[in-house]
């Protein structure tokens, strides 16, 4: 049982730590809490059984397309819900124009794609009990995903100007540094990000346009746990969260094990509002 | 007669004063086309059932029609799109009362557009017979106008509980649900008539349907002694993980339930084919074949006449002559009463006694709109699917 719980609670852990990331990246350069980021998520895994299952295109193809749609989305995100609303921040409008968006891509896809979950293949036909793949290729695209970003973020110039537009984007703009284009490629990298976590955690949670409301939920929880923009503190929020989820369904039944995880969520903010690992906002005057 | 303006007086007041007393007037409409209105969710989420419906509707229409109508009239199938929408399926029928002024109206197809638009139809008493199976949709007090050609979620809970202490004659019984609405109130339900019947239920849960893992609840089951397991739950999601875990934990459990687990799309979603073996889903006696491949002579002659015509390899025959049976079930109605009065539509199909569809042999009456006969819900191999038909589960003759 331990094991089981262990295996499960990392690889749906994995999941939600990777659509906390999305939302993180997004949030990072617009101060905008995007809330398409479950959406990507079950786009991911509908992308990556419409070209595999469907398509029967080969897997690294299908990823590669898989990434390549899911950035568009994350561009068109930019342009159709946070763009307009950027000027008006404080009146949170884009709680608004992002989770309509998310609606319509949901009610696109359960119209066009089917409102029945569909077969996610094998990647690679390795492994089986808690060895089976569908446990440890999320944590896998987790693991890569965060030395992606570390490398890309510590190591490149386009990376540390992601990190000077999200400490400052007045600053960075000031510095002649092209916010608006940065903002726009973080949106493409927040669409794969999201992608990739519907599509390693496709055998999992199978290509589902359910999954979109899911993973919203659920991928939220990492942030407000780990702190807003904190991709550690998401990565350590999601993985908890999973264990703590996965034990509560074996040890209270799944009904109350929702329950348990936001009684658990509710805890935690009201001890340290800003998150686990979030810092206290401060303000000059 | 001279034609003078007195003559012409007296005439027009004679009219006027004639349709003021209720006098029969001339009987245009009785030569015109019988008018059915078709509440058919053709696109959308759960659009499949109405799409195989539909195919049944055109079909009996068309059989109708080609051999020269009901008396003469043509049948007229008016259909709507209601896309799985109550809201849509409210301002079709409202279209199809007030405007369209049709005879009788079949569907909609789903219980969520049924519970919104009965009372209205009810309101103005339009015959109405619809395949949904949600209980409280057919109450001959509260909606007369109202009659169900499936059978009722009751009906369905009757056949599983009577498989499993009957013919797969277990004690112990787990009783899983998804958390929706109707998995919530059908899993209560069947675990209250388990025990009444004296089974042990020794395990009841509700597992949310998008809940990845199906191991803790499958664990419990077992280790409280599960001798079969009843579900109920649409999702074919949930039952495919349930069937995986089945096999991941090496059991040999049965499955009893909803017909949502002889649905194709879980062929593709269980790990291996063999995981699906041992799942018994509600089904029909006319769709289901026996042991050497049969299906009972009427079904096998509508298979027969729809062959070439209607396709059968991406639906089921339940939908089909379920839809051909609406459709000839109204123009019994309009043939036998020589009316498409409301009153005389309704006061026929109350009538009915094994009136002999392909789908069900139906009996009605004014206290029981249930028309479909309990003995013919039956279990079928879920795996079995072959041009929309099951095969019998194992201990039916």
């Amino acid at each position: 049982m331990l094991a089981s719980i262990i295996a499960s609670g990392l690889a749906i852990g994995a999941v939600y730590a990777l659509i906390g990331i999305t939302y993180n990246t997004m949030y990072s350069c617009s101060r905008v809490m995007s809330f398409t980021a479950g959406a990507l998520g079950m786009l991911g895994g509908v992308f990556g059984s419409l070209f595999m299952v469907r398509m029967g295109i080969h897997p690294v193809l299908a990823l590669v397309l898989m990434l390549a749609c899911c950035a568009l989305i994350g561009v068109v995100t930019e342009f159709v819900a946070v763009r307009p609303v950027l000027k008006s921040l404080d009146q949170h409008l884009y709680v608004l124009t992002t989770l309509a968006l998310a609606l319509l891509m949901q009610q696109f896809t359960a119209i066009e794609w089917s409102t029945e979950p569909q077969a996610f293949p094998k990647l690679f036909g390795i492994g089986s009990g808690i060895w089976d793949e569908k446990f440890w290729v999320p944590v896998l695209a987790c693991a890569a995903t965060i030395a992606g970003l570390e490398y890309l973020y510590r190591r490149t110039l386009v990376g540390r100007a992601f990190v000077a537009v999200a400490e400052d984007n007045f600053a960075a703009r000031a510095l002649g540094l092209p916010e608006r284009n940065l903002r726009i490629a973080s949106y493409a990298l927040a669409g794969m990000i999201g992608g990739l976590a519907g599509f390693a955690g496709g055998q999992l949670l199978l290509a589902f346009v359910a999954n979109g409301p899911l993973l919203n939920f659920y991928g939220f929880v990492p942030v407000a746990l780990g702190g807003m923009g904190n991709n550690r503190g998401a990565v350590i929020g999601g993985i908890g969260l999973g264990l703590f989820q996965q034990t509560a369904n074996f040890l209270v039944g799944g009904i109350f094990s929702s329950v348990a995880v936001f009684a658990l969520f509710i805890i935690v903010l009201l001890a340290a509002p800003q998150g686990l690992f979030g810092a206290p906002a401060a303000r000059r005057v | 007669m001279d034609i003078s303006r007195r003559n012409v007086l007296l005439g027009g007041a004679g009219a006027v004063g004639a349709s003021a007393l209720g006098l029969p007037r001339p009987a245009l409409a009785a030569s015109g086309p019988i008018k059915v209105g078709w509440l058919a969710a053709l696109t959308g989420p759960s659009s499949a059932p109405a799409i195989g419906f539909n195919r049944g509707v055109v079909f009996a229409a068309e059989a109708i029609n080609a051999a020269g109508g009901v008396k003469g009239r043509k049948i007229e199938v008016i259909t709507r799109d209601t896309q799985g929408d109550p809201t849509k399926a409210v301002n079709a029928t409202q279209e199809m009362i007030s405007q369209l002024k049709v005879d009788a109206v079949w569907g909609p197809t789903n219980s969520g557009e049924s519970l919104a638009v009965t009372p209205i139809m009810a309101r103005a008493k339009m015959p109405n017979i619809h395949p949904c199976v949600i209980d409280s949709l057919i109450d001959p007090k509260k909606f007369p106008n109202a009659f169900r050609l499936s059978p009722a979620n009751f009906q369905w809970d009757d056949a599983v509980r009577h498989y499993c202490l009957k013919v797969l004659k277990v004690k112990k019984v787990a009783v899983i649900g998804d958390t929706t609405g109707y998995g919530v109130a059908a899993a209560n339900a069947s675990t209250a008539a388990l025990k009444k019947d004296g089974a042990d239920v020794v395990y009841h849960a509700n597992i949310d349907a998008t809940q990845t893992d199906m191991t803790p609840d499958m664990l419990r089951a077992k280790n409280a002694g599960a001798e079969a397991i009843v579900c109920w739950s649409t999702s074919t999601g949930m039952d495919a993980r349930l069937f995986n875990t089945r096999a991941t934990m090496g059991w040999d459990v049965p499955f009893v339930g909803h017909p949502s687990m002889s649905s194709g799309e879980i062929g593709s979603l269980v790990e291996k084919p063999a995981n699906w073996d041992k799942v018994y889903a509600v089904g029909y006696r006319s769709c289901s074949y026996d042991s050497a491949g049969k299906l009972p002579a009427h079904s096998q002659e509508l298979v027969d006449k729809l062959k070439g015509k209607v396709d059968l390899k991406d639906t089921l025959l339940w939908w089909v002559a379920g839809g051909v049976d609406a459709i000839n079930l109204i123009a019994k109605a309009v043939e036998v009463t020589g009316s498409t009065e409301s009153k005389a539509i309704i006061g026929y199909w109350n009538t009915l006694t094994k009136y002999p569809g392909y789908f069900g042999t139906y009996t009605f009456s004014p206290e029981q709109h249930n028309g479909y006969p309990t003995d013919e819900v039956v279990m079928s191999a879920a795996s079995s699917a072959k041009d929309g038909t099951f095969a019998l589960a194992p201990g039916y003759s």
